[in-house]
């Protein structure tokens, strides 16, 4: 018998790939996500209220499916995008973060995040901030995120966010 | 002010140049929020935003907060969204639905019509017979009209009728508005995003067919592979499959339109495709319209209506609007726009097509915003300040409309019809002369 995540691995995963984006260690955070995640940040439909469904209101970014975010990576890298060069410096920090249902091999766990972008291109430093909310699945004793829902707070968006900075 | 510096227009000698200064100038920037967005039509919103009764939504022109509300007999109206009192914002939120309208600074009150409804503490206020024979009503936007379901308002009452100012454009318009009996909505979810550069970059770049290639190669490069690893997960693209951008395509691949007043359109053959989500509707489409109109509605469509309204029909489908804050900082509005009524499937792949491409956390929209902001910080070298932008098309511009434009029965003041490599520039021609019959002239109202 495996015991449910704790606390403490819980916040190890999520540190952990806080890290590999500010390091701009890509692939090894795509090898986070399990094939079919949903990656997905809601637009917000009023000044209350984010949207809800994604197949019938917008999201600033929805995905089923990996590969949709190693297209994201690899044009992210790919020296082809003017927004992306150079990329911006960033740094993450992932806090509160909480177990709210946890068996032995899936786990729901919620967080806040800021990230602190510095665009060197422009000279202008730039804090995005909101809550994340996951879901975690085991695969072969390791911890994989199946699901990542991020609540962008401030989504006036400064030229752009891009996934690096979320 | 003499525009000549701005726009230099010979038409006889081949030459059309602007200078950069229009882009950075304070003084240009002040006239222009003036003249042109607090002076004549600018675009507010849909009527969908407010659809029942006592609905509302708020939105600016110029520094003038706007709100445009739905009285309870069904009647829309546009205001200043400011209280006659002391002058605060009335209506906080972007949208919503209020019979009555409390200031939260004294307390005086509206109703959905913008009538008066109380001077709090009125009869103990010993005010004067003058101030007692004031409207204290909201002040109405002194002209505001509807065009197929699309909302104006101007400043000026001195304007010529909506139908007017858009004139032949409004074909173009009809083309977005008949995609559905039912006509249009916006998907909730309404994303804004600045940029720190000049209103008039968005304004170029949606009518500017030569960035594609050279501007997108990345997101072009992610279409290849989706195109090459068809899977559930990902979503066909309008782009991959239309031919009329790539730099090998043969013939007439599209081309521009101009009109009176400012509007232009920049447009390519794609063709009826199940890439594109109206699909499901082409049959019907044509039964309604016929064959020449339901194949313009499937063509890559960039309209702009000057000088803040931008329909881009082409990854997908987006409603645009432009908010001037600075000669260097623009707020720009967006909505992905859609025929009410189209199915689940359709709906879902018009969403996602949409956020790949026009969202400013998507894949393309960041790599034109930036490009604006090198566009903006190059402007400060002015020693060759005459851009030469403006001259691609000069040979091929033509009068009046073409074969094309005869399907739509539409009259547009020149056209011109291109391969996938002449990408227009003349077209950019039609904002300027726009820009200069406002901004020319003394100061004197």
């Amino acid at each position: 018998m495996t015991a449910p995540i704790t606390r403490a691995e819980a916040e190890d995963l999520l540190f952990r790939e806080a890290l590999l984006i500010d390091r701009q260690r890509f692939a090894q955070w795509l090898e986070l996500f399990t094939p079919d995640v949903e990656f997905w940040m809601p637009a917000w439909r009023d000044e209350a209220t984010t949207t809800e469904d994604p197949d019938r209101e917008l999201s600033l970014i929805y995905y089923k499916g990996r590969r949709n975010l190693e297209d994201r990576v690899m044009r992210l890298t790919s020296g082809l995008s003017v927004a992306s060069l150079p990329l911006p410096r960033v740094v993450h920090q992932v806090t509160n973060v909480l177990v709210l249902e946890a068996d032995q091999d899936a786990a729901t766990v919620s967080a806040a995040f800021t990230c602190h972008r510095f665009d060197v291109r422009m000279n202008r430093t730039d804090c995005f901030f909101g809550r994340y909310e996951y879901q975690l699945v085991r695969q072969d004793g390791a911890w994989l995120i199946a699901r990542k829902k991020i609540t962008l707070l401030n989504d006036t968006v400064p030229t752009v966010v891009d996934i690096n900075s979320i | 002010m003499d525009v000549t510096r701005f726009v230099d227009d010979r038409p006889a000698d081949g030459v059309f140049r602007v200078n950069r200064a229009i882009f950075t100038d304070q003084t240009v920037f002040d006239r222009e929020i003036e003249r042109i967005f607090e002076g004549g039509w600018v675009f507010l919103g849909i009527e969908s935003q407010a659809e029942n009764p006592h609905d509302f939504f708020t939105t600016t022109m110029g520094r003038v907060p706007v709100m445009v509300q739905r009285d309870g007999e069904g009647t829309l109206r546009g205001f200043v969204n400011s209280c006659p009192h002391k002058g605060a914002r009335l209506a906080q939120t972007r949208a919503g639905n209020a019979r009555l309208h409390v200031c939260p600074y004294h307390s005086w009150s509206f109703d959905s019509a913008g009538r008066s409804k109380a001077v709090k503490w009125q009869k103990a206020g010993c005010y004067s017979a003058a101030f007692e024979q004031d409207d204290h009503g909201l002040a109405a936007l002194p002209r505001f009209e509807a065009y197929r379901g699309f909302l104006f308002g101007s400043m000026a009452a001195d304007v010529m009728p909506l139908a007017d100012y858009l004139g032949e454009a409004a074909k173009l318009l009809d083309l977005v508005a008949d995609q559905s009996a039912d006509g249009l909505e916006l998907v909730p979810g309404q994303v804004t995003f600045t940029y720190e550069a000049n209103w008039k970059l968005q304004l170029e770049n949606c009518s500017d067919a030569y960035h594609f290639t050279s501007a997108h190669p990345s997101y072009i490069r992610v279409l290849e592979r989706r195109q090459q690893e068809l899977s559930a997960d990902v979503v066909a693209s309008v782009w991959e499959n239309s031919d009329y951008w790539k730099e090998e395509a043969q013939g007439v691949a599209g081309g521009s339109y101009s009109f009176a007043n400012g509007h232009v359109l920049n447009w390519g053959i794609f063709g009826v495709t199940p890439a594109i989500p109206l699909y499901e509707s082409a049959g019907a489409l044509a039964e309604r319209h016929g064959e020449g109109r339901r194949d313009w509605m499937f063509n890559m469509r960039n309209l702009t209506i000057f000088p803040n309204l931008q329909v881009a029909e082409n990854a997908s489908s987006q409603l645009r609007v432009i908010h001037p804050l600075a000669p260097g900082l623009t707020e720009m509005r967006t909505w992905c726009i859609a025929p009410k009524g189209e199915s689940a499937a359709a709906r879902r792949q018009r969403i996602r097509q949409y956020e790949d491409f026009f969202n400013p956390t998507g894949m393309a929209t960041p790599d034109d915003t930036v490009s604006y902001e090198n566009c903006q910080i190059g402007y400060g070298g002015m020693a060759q300040p005459w851009l030469q932008g403006y001259a691609r098309g000069m040979t091929a511009t033509v009068e009046g409309g073409n074969r094309f434009s005869d399907l739509l029965g539409m009259n547009p003041a020149r056209s011109v019809l291109a391969d996938s490599q002449l990408c227009d520039e003349t077209l950019f021609h039609s904002y300027y002369r726009a820009w200069a019959q406002r901004m020319a002239g003394g100061d004197a109202a």
